[in-house]
């Protein structure tokens, strides 16, 4: 199982990458005073036809080879399950899949939200070519990173450089902690 | 506190560092990213290993992911490959084992036989 949303986040984002999306904008949405935590992905991917949709929270069913299991979305389903939550994915051939995963903020079967900064740090190791936006909505105010701004002052130099991701990290990291006060409270529920 | 105006100074750093470096060998340093990967660990695998090349500024590495290996039972997973050498599997890498194997194998050049699975 999957101890943060963040490893979640990263996880089907993977999967975006392998259906081989040039562009991933996630979103992370808290409303504490609506109970609300959420969370999508959203590529541009090769997109799923209908019998690879209908099997897709079935952890025996997978499209990769090597492999006869796919633990990925059932883990989510799961997840989403145990607090009363709802997940919805929509895919179209060619054009890109989206998932959301939706939960009740105030719920101790959620797993906490973890640590974004280090999920979109490491999907762009290997992967400086990938226009990737996070979005980051806190009580209504919003916080945005697109890694095309980053891309455009590094001037050539790759993004997946390491010491480009090691200051990504801490700038997120710092910018994201300002923006929500902190997070308290999410803090506390990792920390617990 | 972190600016944009930091990542300016960092790219002509990068930039000359880049020049100096041109047409050399890289080593690659590979971690699987799959779910078993992820649930195991890779994540914190990885950055571990990100900021231990950048804590002692070692140059021509590349680090990469790739999905599941078929290996599920022993991750996290993390490849070596020198130039020239043959590929170095370790397996049930942890942030720990992930800082010493960057020291040992990729500073010393030398592999660490009792993680290494292949």
């Amino acid at each position: 199982m999957m101890e943060e949303l963040a490893h979640h986040i990263l996880d089907i984002a993977r999967n975006s990458l392998e259906a081989g999306a040039t562009r991933i904008e996630i979103t992370v949405e808290e409303d504490p005073a609506g109970d609300l935590m959420r969370f999508s992905v959203i590529d541009n991917g090769s997109g799923m036809p209908p019998y690879v949709l209908r099997q897709l929270t079935n952890p025996f069913f997978t499209t990769k080879s090597g492999k006869k299991v796919g633990l990925g979305l059932p883990f989510l389903q799961a997840a989403v399950e145990r607090c009363g939550g709802n997940l919805e994915i929509q895919s179209d051939v060619g054009r890109g899949t989206t998932v959301v995963a939706t939960f009740p903020y105030y719920c101790w079967d959620r797993p906490p939200l973890g640590d974004i900064p280090r999920t979109i740090v490491s999907l762009l190791v290997g992967n400086g070519h990938l226009d990737l936006r996070y979005r980051h909505i806190y009580n209504g105010h919003s916080y945005e990173l697109d890694t095309r701004e980053i891309r455009s002052r590094l001037k050539g130099i790759s993004l997946d450089t390491p010491e480009v991701l090691i200051w990504l990290r801490q700038y997120l990291t710092e910018s994201l902690s300002i923006f929500s006060g902190g997070g308290g409270y999410e803090i506390a529920r990792r920390a617990g | 506190m972190k600016s944009l105006a930091e990542l300016d100074k960092l790219r002509e750093k990068l930039q000359e560092e880049m020049r100096l470096r041109e047409g050399k060998e890289e080593v690659k340093v590979v971690v699987t990213m799959g779910t078993c990967g992820i649930a195991s660990g890779a994540r914190e695998v990885l950055t571990a290993i990100l900021e231990e090349i950048g804590k002692r500024g070692l140059k021509g590495v590349t680090v990469t992911q790739t999905g599941c290996a078929g290996l599920c039972h022993c991750e996290p997973l993390v490849e070596v490959e020198r130039p020239g050498r043959d590929k170095v599997t370790y397996g049930h890498v942890d942030e720990k084992k992930a800082r010493e194997i960057v020291v040992s194998h990729l500073v010393n050049g030398q592999i660490i036989k009792e993680w290494a699975i292949k």
